[in-house]
Order: C-alpha cells, then structure tokens, then sequence
C-alpha cells in the first residue's frame, strides 16, 4: 500500500487519501460498456482519493424494494485516479442489485460503500511476466492491474513500454479473455489498444458470433491448446484469474495438468451478485509428507493426491505411463508408510509383499518414504 | 525368388491364424519360409501409416537393394572434418560391398576415394583410421598421392599413362564441418540446397574447429532402419531413456491432443523453455525455427534448435554444460539443442559446449554399427575443462538402451508371426522415414 501512495501521481489530493473508506459515494458518470454492463464512477466526500490496490473490491449497501442489500464490485479504474475510483456491473436478470444500479442510480445519487477489500492483486504478488485470464465481467479486475500497470508506466516516465518496479526490465502482459460472444467483450476497444499499442499481448476467445458480427478469432472455450498459443511460458508468469465458477475451474484444471507452480496462480471468484468473492486459493483437508529418498526431496501429498503426481509436481520425474495401475512402469519400492493402491493388474501380490507399489494409483494413507 | 501367388498359397498351410485378418495381413506372415516376395511387390502393398514387413528388416536381398537403392546412391554421413584434422588423416567407410577412403589431402582439402587399387583391385588402407603420406597399395605398392593421383607403379611399360590409373574419386560434400559422400555418379543434386539451408544453423557452432573428445562405435543387433526408425521417434523415450529425459523432453513430436496428461508438466516446461530459447537465438541472430522436409525429395532432412529441460545447456542429468570452453563464438551456454536429422543414415546434436554426431552405417541385414562422435572446443583440456565420463554418460546410456531396444525389435520382426502395426501419431516421423525409403526403392526399381 505504501509502494501505490509513492507512485500516486496527484500531490495535491495526497492530503485526503484513504484507504479505509466507510461512507457514502456520490455516482458522478454512468458510462455503457456493453449492452448489459455499464461503469459507474463514483466521488469520495469532500473530493478525496481511495487508496486501493488494482483488484480490490468495494462492498456497496443499496436499498431495494426496502431491504438493505450489499454486494461486492472489483474496482476497474486504474489505482491512479484515486478520485475517480469506478466500479463495472453486469446486469443480471437475477440479481436485485445490479438491476438496481443498471435501472435506478443516476448521477448525484449515493450509495453506501465500504472498502476497499481483498488480497487478488498485482500489488500483492508483484512480477514482471503476468498473464490474465478472464471471462465475462471477471475481466474487471484485472482491467484495474492492467490500467494500473499501463498508468505507472506513464507516471514513471520509462519511455517505450512499461516498466516492472524496481525489476529494471520491461513488463509482460499476456491478457486472455473470454466471451460470450463479440457483443460481450467487456472493454474491447481498449483491450484492441492495448493489444496494437504492444503493451499487452491479448487473445480474445469468443463462444459464439453475435447477430451483428461473425467473430474471426480464437472461438471456443478456454482449451490448454489455446492457453498455449496465447502464453507458451505460461509456466513463467504470474498468473491472474477470474471469471464464472466453470471458467476458474477449467483453468485450475489446466494449471495443476501442466504442474503450474500453485503458489503463483491467484484467483478471484467473480460471482455475479453472490456476496464476497471466495478466499484466494481452496485448501485442501489431510495431507502427509512423502519423502524421496534417493533424491532426498520431502513434499506435501494431499490424501486425495496421486504419490506419482504429487512426484510430478516436486520436479521428479519417475518413469510412467498408463497412470492407471495396468503397466507397471512406475513400480517403485515403497520404504515406509502406507498407500492406498487402486492397482489394475501392474503390479502381483509377491511384489507388494517385497515392498513395491505402483505411485501412479496410490495415494498416501500417512506419511511415505520411496526409494526413489 | 518366389511369386506373391505362391507364398499366400503356401501360407494357407502354415499360417496359424488364417481368420480375421485382411489379405494383406494374411499375405504380409506368408512370406520368409520360402524366401520372399518381389521387393516392388513389397513396396507397392505397404499399408500407410504402419510398419513395414519383416522382410524389410531380415532378408539379404533386400538388405544388398538398400546398399544399392539407397547407400550407393543418397547423400551418407560417414565424418566430421575434425575426425581428419591434418592432411594425410584419413577414415576407411564401408558400405555394403563398397570402401571408402575419407582423406584430407596435402592441400588440405577433403576427399573421397574408392578404397580399390586400379591395379588388381586390392584394397588400399586396411585400418579404419590413420594417417598416411601417400596412399600405398600393399600388394604391389602401387602409390596414390592424397588427392588420388597415381604416383608411382613399379615396373609397367613406357607407354603406361598414369594419369589414367588414380584412385576412383568419391562425391564428396562438406557443410558445417560434416562430411558427407554419395557413391552414384550422379549424386542427388539437391544436396546443395540443403546445404544452403542448414549451414547457418550450423555454423555459430564451428564444428570444423573442435577435436574429437570420444568416438563410441557400437555394433546394434538390428537392420539400419530399425536403428533409425528408433531414433525418429520418442514414445519410447519416457520409460526407455531415464538419462535423456532429464533433458530430452519426452513430448518430442507429440501434437497437443496426444500428449498423455502426465506429461502435460514436461510439455508446458518445453513450451516456456521455447520461449526463452527463441528469444536467446533472436538476440544473437541465430537461427532457429523448424525446417522438415523428410519426404519427396532425395536429401530429406529436419532442423530445428529445440530446448532441452534442466539447465537448458547440454546433455547431462542437470542440464548445465559438460564443458567449460564454449565453440565458435558463441557467448552463453544455454542454447538448446541444435538437431538436425539427414535421411537415412544419421543424427546430430549442437549444443553450445558439446556436438555429438551420429552415423548409422548398415553391416547386414541384421547388424548395423552406430558411431557416436563427441566433438568440445579445440582447447579445451580433458580433466580441466570436461570430464570425459559426464560428456558421454548421457547418450552412451541411451545407445545402449536403443541398441537394446532394436535387438529386441529384431528378434521380433524376425517372428514368422509378426504383422506390422500401426504407428502412433507421434511416430510420424517414423513413418517419414520409412516413406522416404520406399520412394528411393521405387525409383531405384524403377529404372
């Protein structure tokens, strides 16, 4: 927070900063962005700045029909107009309160907010290869790391491209966003700037045309194949996800495929009007040590988790291949511990009794030591 | 020779498994009790996309049609320049019934000669390697100078012209410190191009100006092109080659769909590291993007500098160099692998410390010496610079893996029982090869 208050461009406004807003805000500009989703920019009393980090979210109280409703909007402007800080909503049929703020706030009007909220972010996890990955309107909150990213830029005055801070070399934005169709690209315009600016590298994947337009791009849903095009060294880069429950989990499924170190992927559960958006990262319930001992690495192994991918995912590589207990090829010596092994013919009871086991369709019952 | 009519006559008798099975099939078991089918025969009802039939890989009449067919007329990698630094170094090559002497001659040139007195036909140098002054014929002591002028031939008449006698010239190519021969008198003219197109990847290594650290010849228990075909693919690298795969990424030639989720990790790895690498090559100009054109022309080949896992610089368990003195100019030891394959007979590998090179050069039907050459800069100093045993572990290791991976093969093709299979999406270069040759078969059969 302290490095966003240093890099914040407007010295005259540095006086009424805050980054624990409790109050009214005043809507001072409604702007469409698509047919469905509209922006609304907001002004803090007496004209002072919010403080946030890009991805944070407000949670705003408005009344409908006498009840007193709150939910959770990300921030989409660019922490660098701390006074303008601007909240993008979906309308969703569904949903009182974006039906609300779409039908009903006009200019002047006021709502209670509160914030700002929430550890998705940039700032959080700083690093100079980024990659985004989006779908819907859980675009906005990686618009407000993106603007922010593209501001600081500016402010900082490093000429061609952006700079990472304090990193010396240039920054690397591979945005990746998906929609329903063209006519449900969420700052799409903005996103082609940046695209032929070459600030960011964006692929925009599109479901289906819309009735005004047939859409030339990538089409389909998120695939590991299309991941790939858009950032071979995905593996690389710290990785920023939002987006419906089924988009996150297509992407936690690629990512943990392709052994994406967990501790860079950060994820925000967009869910339209659902409340808080969900902790960062779900934990899972038990897991055990397994130790390799020949290669003298201990990690972490859920009890839901393979002893073969939990290898993988340590940077071992023990041979395999059915990954279903049929061939055999993984058979290792088990030196302690016990598994639960859900073999199919790869292994004969003689060699379970010598200790052999096969790590592709065992998970661990305790902690393990293997001879491997 | 026996007709086709005959052997699937013959087979009803004898084939174990007469049902289920298409009549090529039936056809394909039928064959090695009585000889076997007319290799156009052979050719023409090889299904697409499998293997070929065991013929291909046992029978001697078709072993002396691949010398024919495909060694005494392609382009073959038999050498490196470093291998025959100085003139007068030389290296005998044999090729079916064919010697070869390969010789830097006094001008310092590299030459080609056939290892045959023009007197009564002895062979000239016995070794397999040497050095020699001039070239002379132990029998009668017939004198060659090194670029094969006849010098010297005791007691023949005045009249005798000897410049009508010298040693029988080779084609000769050299191209980024390879060298390469072709035996017909009208070598595959398109070997220019491809020397055209592969130099510059070549090059920044500077193969010419290093020395030989190790040579391993290893005798494999299986026809050339099962040698090959092993090497063109790598389904079998994973469980096959523990040593390589440190480094080797074992997603080689698997297209996204294919790739088995366990190796997602090794491929999202290999991707990323193609980023860095590209970045790395475009930084200093070299090139690096994939050319591969190994079927519908006689000098079929594919290059391409491709990461390697780990450290990203050689071939060792780490990944990090073998040696301390990088070749040519190059300035940072992590560059991949610059590999190149040349139809039919040869593999190699550039890294930015080390160039391993590969000559597979077929002894029978069913033996076949590979060579395995390690090539470190000129300077630098065994024990002080490179460890020769962490140079070779890794591909000493995985030749003998493959070397028991083709006797394995071999014993099997030889089954009266076998039926070739199909090949997986990731062996299509496999099935390049295998192309490759039977278009050089049809040519060679149909002139």
């Amino acid at each position: 927070m302290t490095d966003m208050l240093q890099r914040l461009p407007a010295p005259e406004v540095a006086q009424q900063l805050t980054d624990d807003f409790d109050g009214l805000l005043t809507c001072v500009e409604i702007t469409p962005i698509t047919h469905d989703v509209t922006s609304f920019t907001f002004a803090l009393p007496g004209g002072a700045g919010l403080i946030f980090a890009p991805g944070q979210y407000l949670t705003i109280t408005v009344e409908v029909d006498g009840v007193q409703l709150e939910r959770c909007y990300t921030i989409s402007s660019s922490p660098a107009q701390p006074e303008r800080p601007t909240i993008t909503v979906k309308r969703s049929p569904d949903g009182p309160v974006s039906t609300w703020l779409h039908d009903q706030l006009r200019v002047g009007d006021v709502v209670s907010a509160a914030g700002p909220y929430g550890l998705f972010s940039t700032a959080t996890h700083p690093a100079r290869k980024v990659l985004f990955l989006s779908a819907g309107s859980g675009i906005t909150p990686l618009m407000s790391m993106t603007r922010a990213m593209r501001d600081q830029a500016l402010v900082c005055g490093s000429g061609s491209g952006l700079s990472g801070p304090g990193l010396g070399e240039p920054l690397d934005i591979v945005f990746v966003h998906c929609a329903r169709t063209p006519d449900d690209i969420i700052f799409r315009a903005e996103l082609e700037a940046l695209a032929a600016g070459g600030l960011a590298a964006v692929t925009i994947i599109c479901q289906d045309d819309s009735p005004q337009e047939v859409w030339q791009g990538p089409r389909g849903r998120l695939t590991l194949g299309a991941l790939f095009a858009a950032a071979p060294d995905v593996l690389d880069r710290e990785v920023f996800t939002c987006g419906p429950p089924r988009f996150m989990a297509a992407v936690a499924e690629h990512l943990t495929l392709i052994a994406a170190d967990p501790a860079r992927s950060h994820r925000e559960s967009f869910v339209l009007d659902a409340g808080a958006p969900a902790s960062e990262r779900a934990l899972s319930g038990t897991s055990h040590l397994v130790t390799f001992a020949r290669s003298g690495v201990t990690v972490e192994c859920d009890a839901a988790t393979t002893v073969l991918a939990t290898a993988a995912s340590a940077g071992l590589r023990l041979p395999s291949s059915c990954q279903g207990g049929v061939c055999g090829t993984c058979k290792s010596t088990l030196l302690s511990g016990q598994v639960d092994m859900q073999q199919a013919g790869g292994i004969r009871q003689r060699e379970i009794d010598e200790g052999k086991f096969l790590p592709c369709c065992s998970t661990p019952l305790g902690d393990l030591e293997i001879d491997a | 020779m026996t007709t086709l009519d005959q052997t699937v006559a013959d087979s009803t008798l004898t084939d174990p498994t007469p049902t289920n099975r298409t009549p090529t099939e039936a056809a394909a078991t039928a064959a090695p009790a009585h000889g076997i089918p007319d290799p156009a025969v052979l050719v023409a009802r090889r299904r697409p996309g499998h293997v070929l039939e065991g013929p291909f890989y046992t029978s001697p009449e078709i072993f002396a049609l691949d010398i024919d067919a495909v060694y005494a007329k392609q382009w073959i990698f038999v050498a490196t320049e470093p291998e025959i630094a100085e003139p007068g170094d030389y290296v005998t090559i044999d090729l079916g019934r064919y010697s070869v002497i390969v010789l830097r001659d006094d001008d310092g040139q590299v030459r080609a000669l056939h290892n045959v007195c023009r007197h009564r036909g002895s062979r000239v140098l016995l070794e397999e390697r040497g050095s020699v002054g001039n070239l002379v014929c132990g029998y009668h002591q017939w004198t060659y100078a090194t670029d094969g002028r006849l010098l010297h031939a005791g007691e023949q008449p005045p009249e005798f012209d000897k410049a009508c006698f010298g040693l029988r010239q080779v084609a000769v190519r050299t191209v980024g410190g390879l060298i390469f021969i072709c035996l017909a008198t009208s070598p595959p003219e398109d070997f220019d191009d491809v020397a055209d197109r592969i130099e510059p990847y070549l090059a920044p290594h500077d193969l010419a100006n290093t020395k030989v650290a190790a040579q391993v010849d290893l005798v494999e228990h299986g026809n050339w092109k099962l040698v090959m075909e092993n090497n063109r693919e790598c389904y079998h690298c994973e469980a096959g080659h523990p040593e390589l795969t440190c480094t080797f990424f074992p997603t080689y030639g698997f297209a996204l769909e294919d790739i088995p989720a366990r190796l997602m990790p090794a491929h999202a790895r290999y991707l990323k590291a193609g980023v860095d690498l590209a970045r790395a090559c475009d930084e200093r100009g070299l090139p690096h993007a994939e050319i591969e054109e190994l079927t519908d022309r006689s000098t079929g080949f594919r290059i391409q500098r491709e990461p390697l896992d780990g450290a990203g610089e050689s071939y060792t368990r780490d990944g990090k160099a073998a040696c301390r003195k990088l070749l040519g100019d190059l300035d940072i030891p992590r560059l991949g692998r610059l590999s190149m394959h040349t139809q039919p007979n040869a593999w190699f590998h550039f890294q930015a410390d080390h160039v391993v090179t590969f000559s597979v050069l077929p002894l029978a039907a069913d033996r076949t010496l590979v060579r395995t050459t390690w090539h470190v800069h000129r300077d630098a100093v065994e024990g002080e610079d490179y460890d020769l045993d962490h140079l070779t572990e890794v591909w000493s290791r995985t030749n003998e893996q493959d070397g028991e991976f083709v006797a394995r093969t071999q014993a099997g093709v030889s089954s009266p029982a076998f039926v070739p299979g199909p090949y997986s999406s990731s062996e299509y270069q496999v099935d390049a090869l295998v192309t490759w040759y039977l278009q050089r078969l049809q040519e060679h059969l149909g002139r």
